[in-house]
């Protein structure tokens, strides 16, 4: 079966038919950071055991065969924004004899913080020049996720430095270690509630 | 080495046919020394574009004695050239006891120099000088190539005022920090 004619909407069509309990995540309200990848079918999937039927069946018989990132998001917040985000300074490059400007504060975006972390994958369809984002929550304290490795040989990596960063397990997973972090290391440095602990390289 | 200096101004006295050059031996090891400085091939991350930018035709390298090697162990400089995360210290530790002696470090850039932008983060070294003993740091983020050669020619002034009495900089005078050869 060619796949070369698939288009946004008619993959938006077969996923209400195949997974109608997949929603998918369009442009944000206003005010509202978004949530989806933009120019892309993003689809929220119910439950985390969704994935892997969800991969077989867009690889199978849809032609999406190139897994392209797998990655997770922190959820927890909310965050405190000073410090992390500076406000632009209008008078920078203020010609001469021009009066200052007040800066104006950035509108801070109302943004969907839950005890939870999101995992996102992004596949493609090469033929179609299609890719659809797929993400779904699992709970911060112990969760796991199947692995999609049977799939997508190529997650290999890409779990084991998700389980790297975020400490979430992939079941299995043939070789479930750490990847980037070097062997002292203790923790996982991207969740939110990570505390660094003094190594010897540290003052 | 110590064979062959030590006799060297003996020799010199003798060399046949009256034709000789008198030289402080000093001066004459120091001028070969800062004239061939050959760097080991070591990039760690983007100020190491700049230092291929100054190894490249526009910059020059070449005449200033400057040639890349690709072992320790035919190297007697090292420019570290980027950020020094903690799991490429052991390795710079490493490779750095392989070149021998005398050996000489450049800091090249914000990020060996002090961390830089990644100061707070839980992954990098804040400064090479924390590991191994630095000769010159070059400032920027990054360093024109300019700069590179700047710092080369200040490693050069230093190198000049090393002695053989003072072991000559042979000896590892320090295990890290900020190297003066007194």
């Amino acid at each position: 079966m060619t796949t070369k004619n698939l288009d946004k909407e008619a993959l938006q069509a077969k996923f209400a038919e195949k997974f109608p309990k997949a929603e998918a995540i369009g442009e944000p309200a206003e005010g509202a950071a978004p949530t989806n990848l933009k120019g892309y079918l993003t689809m929220k999937l119910a439950a985390s055991s969704d994935i892997i039927p969800v991969l077989r069946w867009l690889k199978d018989d849809l032609g999406f065969s190139y897994l392209d990132m797998a990655t997770a998001i922190d959820w927890k917040g909310p965050v405190e924004l000073d410090g992390y985000i500076r406000e632009p300074n209008p008078n920078v490059f203020l010609p001469d004899g021009a009066t200052p400007q007040v800066a104006q504060p950035l509108p801070h975006k109302t943004v969907n913080y839950r005890d939870a972390f999101e995992l996102v994958y992004l596949v493609s369809n090469l033929e179609a020049r299609l890719k659809v984002c797929l993400k779904f929550d699992i709970p911060r304290d112990g969760g796991s996720v199947e692995t999609a490795i049977p799939v997508h040989r190529g997650a290999d990596w890409r779990e084991r430095e998700i389980f790297d960063l975020f400490g979430i397990t992939f079941t299995g997973h043939p070789n479930l270690i750490k990847i980037l972090t070097p062997d002292f290391l203790i923790g996982h440095p991207l969740r939110k509630d990570y505390k660094h602990i003094k190594d010897r390289f540290d003052d | 080495m110590g064979v062959v200096l030590d006799s060297l101004p003996g020799v010199a006295g003798v060399l046949p046919g009256g034709a000789g050059v008198l030289a402080r031996v000093d001066d004459l090891i120091n001028w070969s020394r800062k004239s061939s400085l050959w760097p080991m091939t070591f990039g760690l991350a983007c100020c190491a574009i700049e230092m291929m930018g100054a190894y490249a035709n526009r910059f020059d390298f070449d005449r200033m004695g400057v040639i890349p090697r690709p072992s320790p162990r035919q190297a007697d400089l090292i420019i570290i050239a980027g950020t020094v995360v903690k799991k490429m210290a052991d390795p710079i530790i490493q490779v750095y006891k392989q070149m021998p002696e005398p050996k000489f470090v450049i800091s090249y850039g914000s990020c060996s120099n002090c961390g830089g932008p990644y100061y707070d983060s839980y992954s990098v070294v804040k400064g090479v000088d924390k590991i191994i003993p630095v000769d010159i740091y070059v400032a920027g983020c990054p360093p024109r190539p300019e700069a590179l050669q700047f710092g080369l020619m200040q490693l050069q002034k230093k190198i000049e005022s090393m002695k053989l009495s003072k072991g000559g900089g042979a000896v590892p005078l320090q295990e890290k920090g900020a190297r003066d050869f007194g």
